[in-house]
């Protein structure tokens, strides 16, 4: 039993050694057990410096300016001798044409044979001379200069003839004049003549004022004559009412007759016919009818009389007015007579004198020469005139011939030409090809052997050698807001090509996500060729920041963006690193760096990576480096 | 010996059920593919969600764009807001990506590998080791970035230092922004991280490579109740149910996702979608299978201790020297004892004032003082109790077994 114990008791003094020299050497040891179980991290200085956002795009290379290789022949090709990419020289055989005759030929020929047709038919038509034909047709065509010079001639010709004709017109005006200087004489007339002139006028006036005043002398006496004429119907009325009256009158009185000669038969015993016994019955009627007419031609005359008697009264006054105005007119009228009868007088005695005084002229035997001179240069001048007609007519006729003769010639070089192209047709047609007219690099080729040419469709495009470019590609709008044209873009791999310039020449939208993309479009100069992949990047200027971290470095959670920074404790055996969390907003970003706005001094350390996941506020431990 | 046996087996299982649980513990979180939710935001509430697109789902960039644009409206709804006092601070944040394969080159070399597409934040939800340079973005300005795999740069340039260098896809240049680790081991290669993997922007797979479309959509954003966010992305974006596989990955190894899992064994494995996970979903469900698996031994072993402690406890239960009476006289006379201390403290305490008090009150008290300390005697003798007993009916055989296994108890 006290030996168990013993056992016992050393067991555990042994267990109690062991545990306290583990627990010493694990205290000892801590930090650098705890150490390697913290996450390992790198950091990097926070720092200050520019940030760059660039745009990369890539993009081919086309040309601007491409040459467009075009053949007038519609041919079959039978070999295309280059490829899209080959850099050809000037002349250098680019396809070859199957033998055959082109439709081109073909018109080339028809169109010689109605030239040739053409040619005959101006021959013909023009009345041309033979000696014309045979010139242009031997090729003696009148020289440009000869034809000048003949011209010229003609017209140093007809100048000199119209020179001598206005030399003699103007001897024929002196000669004219001449005369005209003798025959007037030196009595100057004009005084007399003014006073005839004078009389004259005022004879003309004096002539027509007569004729006004008798117009208004007929006039007043047409007023008076009319006055009198009512006067005269009321009498005339007056006279017929007496007749009408006396008529009237008689009828009854004849009635009455009858009726006492029938009422006196009665009366004295006899007996009335049936006749008579209706015509007394009638008649007593027909008294008492005439009576009453009697009674109104009574009444109608002396209506007629009062009308009379107002009517005179009436015109008594006006009929003196009328005489008046007759005996003013007369006044005038003879007045007017007078003055004409005056002036007669003194335009007469004007005449006379004016004749008086051109009476007293002098004549000479000059005028007898001078007539006869003028007598021969009127002839000059007419042979002169004739003359100049007729070289006028002979330029004329030159200038004709000159005419036809230039239109033969165009048309017989026109059939040459013709002829020259039929030859060169078909030259063409066995053995032909289509050579390169620039020297440049082939872009593009259209046809393939066994295809046939169009005419005005490129065969291939060249582009010729040293030619601007232009390149584009597409990017979201975000990016594009960042540019703007006349940047110069950088080549992402620009030690391949020397002097390349890439300048942004315009943003339009891209026509193909018209609203998410723009299309941006750069002009190329350089040692390029078209086809040729450029990588570029064009941005910004870069701008400064105070903070800027590795891209790395940005973390982000619900909270916002932050950045973990290593914040050093002293502790009693080793410095202790804790990894603090720090809100940032980010300013700007590129490839590898971010600038950021955060209350930072700017010498502090920022986590990039670590091997674990690093917590805020738990501590970290730094890499070796 | 039984019983000394059983209990070491007992402790012992106990122990393995603990180390499994740290250890699947550990593996769950570890996932950091899973764990975007934890990373977003330290305060829980919020919830990561995947989305996995069959091949003909033909879900497009505009679509995405479309769900993006609901989201905040959604949250406004729900009376989530964002409380940081950061100004650029976000609720929420995604990622889409499409497979393919690109051909990338240099001056020197080329190399096809598979490739992933990105948009939006990607390697918020994928922070893959970085060995170099940093990660990118779907939303940066330029879209010519990639990062590629140390088996990839090393092919290509012979370095992981290779942030900032150019290679190009397509004949376009783009710019290596970061090196990352390719996750190794064999669940890793067979979940197809077997040969090379470059991450590129979602417009340079789809203009310069060869992409199969977008096949996977990720996000993260508040969750403020269980089940909201997963469902507000099965509502918007997998109502095609044959085309879609909506998981919410916050919640897919917790203990609850894996005992779901146990019952769904064997149906597990059936699909009947035209679904191709990609390499980070192929190792979750791999991780959760193996959880699965750990969670069984896990319960195995917990059940074993467990069995045994209540057997242990029946036994001892059942043999046990006391009825629940003695415990409670027990209880009755410790009290009545307290009681008695009391008592004599005051009495004490009165004595001593009477001290200079006359006799006959001395005298009463002495009365009192024999009964009391023979009593107080009697309780101090461990016997006591048993004698006690002696007075019921139980056979002497049992009271002195009894007797033993109380005093080994209280040796133990």
């Amino acid at each position: 039993m006290n030996e168990n114990g013993k056992k016992r008791r050393e067991w555990v003094k042994t267990a109690a050694i062991i545990f306290l020299s583990v627990m010493l050497v694990l205290t000892f040891f801590s930090n650098t057990i705890m150490n390697y179980s913290l996450p390992e991290v790198a950091t990097q200085y926070v720092e200050s410096g520019t940030i760059t956002a660039k745009i990369r795009g890539s993009g081919v290379v086309e040309s601007g300016n491409p040459y467009n290789v075009e053949v007038s022949e519609s041919r079959k090709v039978s070999q295309v001798a280059v490829k899209v990419g080959d850099q050809v020289e000037k002349d250098a055989v680019l396809m070859y044409l199957e033998d055959a005759e082109s439709t081109e030929l073909k018109e080339a020929k028809t169109q010689l044979d109605s030239l040739k047709a053409e040619y005959d038919r101006a021959i013909v038509a023009a009345d041309t001379s033979a000696n014309i034909v045979n010139r242009v047709e031997n090729g003696n065509v009148t020289s440009t200069e000869s034809k000048v010079a003949q011209i010229d001639a003609y017209n140093s010709r007809i100048d000199a003839l119209q020179n001598n004709i206005d030399a003699y017109n103007n001897r024929i005006a002196e000669i004219d004049a001449a005369l005209g200087k003798l025959g007037d004489g030196s009595t100057d007339t004009s005084a007399e003549q003014q006073a005839v002139n004078y009389a004259q006028g005022e004879l003309t006036k004096a002539t027509s004022w007569i004729e006004t005043a008798n117009q208004k002398l007929e006039a007043a006496k047409g007023v008076l004559e009319a006055v009198n004429s009512a006067v005269q119907g009321a009498q005339d009325n007056v006279a017929a009412c007496q007749k009408a009256y006396e008529d009237a009158n008689a009828k009854h009185v004849a009635l009455i007759t009858r009726q006492n000669s029938l009422n006196k038969k009665v009366e004295d015993g006899g007996t009335l016919t049936e006749a008579e016994q209706n015509e007394l019955t009638l008649l007593e009627g027909s008294i008492s009818a005439a009576a009453q007419e009697v009674t109104a031609a009574q009444e109608a005359l002396g209506n007629a009389q009062v009308a009379l008697e107002n009517a005179n009264a009436s015109v008594e006054t006006d009929r003196a007015d009328a005489q008046k105005k007759i005996n003013e007119a007369q006044a005038e009228y003879d007045n007017a007579l007078t003055a004409k009868t005056t002036w007669e007088g003194k335009l007469a005695d004007a005449q006379r004198n004016l004749a008086n005084k051109q009476a007293g002229v002098s004549g000479g035997g000059e005028r007898e020469a001078l007539n006869n001179e003028k007598a021969d240069l009127t002839l000059s001048l007419n042979k002169a005139t004739t003359e100049k007609t007729d070289v006028e007519k002979e330029l004329t006729d030159l200038l004709a011939g000159f005419t036809k003769e230039v239109d033969l010639s165009a048309l017989l070089t026109k059939i040459a030409d013709q002829e020259k192209l039929v030859k060169e047709l078909t030259d063409k047609s066995v053995g032909a090809t289509i050579t390169a007219p620039v020297a440049g690099t082939v872009t593009t080729l259209n046809v393939v052997a066994g295809e046939s040419t169009a005419p005005g469709t490129p065969v291939a495009v060249l582009q010729p050698a040293g030619k601007g470019f232009s390149l584009s590609f597409s990017v979201t709008n975000e990016q594009a807001k960042r540019l703007s044209v006349g940047d110069v873009a950088d080549l992402v791999n620009a030690w391949r090509y020397d002097d390349l310039k890439v300048t942004l020449a315009n943003i339009k939208p891209d026509t193909s996500e018209p609203g998410q993309k723009k299309l941006l479009t750069f002009d190329v100069d350089g040692d390029v060729t078209a086809g040729q992949t450029l990588n570029v990047s064009v941005g910004q200027k870069s701008a400064n920041y105070d903070l800027i971290v590795p891209n790395s470095a940005i973390r982000e959670d619900n909270n916002g963006k932050f950045i973990l920074i290593v914040e050093s404790k002293p502790g009693p055996l080793n410095t202790r690193y804790i990894a603090t969390r720090v809100d940032v907003e980010v300013l700007a970003s590129d490839d590898t760096q971010s600038a950021i706005s955060a209350a930072l001094y700017g010498y502090e350390f920022v986590i990039t990576t670590s091997t674990k996941p690093v917590e805020a506020g738990k501590q970290v431990r730094l890499a070796e480096n | 010996m039984k019983k000394i046996v059983l209990g070491i087996t007992g402790g012992i299982s106990f122990l393995v059920f603990l180390v499994l649980l740290l250890v699947s513990n550990h593996l769950a979180n570890s996932q950091m593919t899973q764990t975007a939710a934890e990373r977003w935001s330290r305060d829980g509430n919020v919830s990561q969600v995947s989305c996995f697109f069959s091949v003909g789902s033909g879900i497009t960039e505009d679509e995405i764009i479309e769900f993006e644009h609901t989201v905040d409206g959604v949250l406004t709804e729900a009376s989530v807001v964002s409380e940081s006092e950061n100004p650029g601070a976000r609720l929420w944040a995604d990622a889409y990506s499409a497979d393919g394969q690109v051909t990338l080159s240099n001056d020197k070399t080329s190399l096809t590998a598979s490739a992933i597409g990105i948009g939006g934040d990607f390697f918020l939800f994928h922070p893959l080791t970085l060995l170099n340079g940093a990660y990118f973005s779907g939303n940066d300005l330029m879209k010519d970035y990639c990062v590629i795999d140390e088996d990839a740069a090393w092919q290509l340039f012979g370095s992981n230092d290779v942030a900032g260098m150019t290679v190009f896809i397509g004949g376009v240049p783009h710019i290596v922004t970061g090196v990352v680790h390719r996750p190794d081991g064999h669940l890793a290669e067979a979940a197809g991280l077997d040969s090379t993997v470059v991450y590129v922007s979602y417009q340079t797979l789809t203009e310069l490579g060869e992409s199969h479309g977008i096949n996977h959509y990720e996000i993260v954003m508040p969750n403020p109740v269980t089940g909201f966010a997963c469902n507000y992305v099965r509502e918007k974006l997998g109502a095609e149910e044959k085309e879609v596989e909506v998981v919410e990955n916050t919640t897919r190894y917790s203990t609850l996702s894996r005992l779901r899992l146990i019952t769904e064994f064997g149906t597990r494995s059936m699909n009947g979608k035209a679904i191709i996970y990609p390499y980070w979903e192929n190792m979750a469900r791999g991780v959760a299978d193996i959880l699965m698996v750990l969670t069984l031994f896990g319960i195995l072993f917990l059940l074993y201790p467990v069995g045994l402690a209540v057997v242990f406890f029946c036994i001892w239960w059942r043999h046990k020297g006391w009825t629940m009476k003695d415990v409670w006289h027990k209880l009755q006379d410790f009290g009545e004892r307290r009681m008695e201390k009391l008592r004599e403290k005051r009495r004490a305490e009165k004595a001593h004032k009477a001290m200079e008090a006359e006799d006959a009150e001395s005298e009463k008290i002495q009365e009192e003082i024999p009964a009391e300390q023979e009593q107080s005697m009697e309780e101090s003798r461990p016997v006591s109790i048993e004698e006690e007993f002696q007075a019921g009916d139980a056979p002497e055989e049992i009271r002195r077994k009894k007797r033993r296994f109380g005093q080994r108890r209280r040796k133990d």
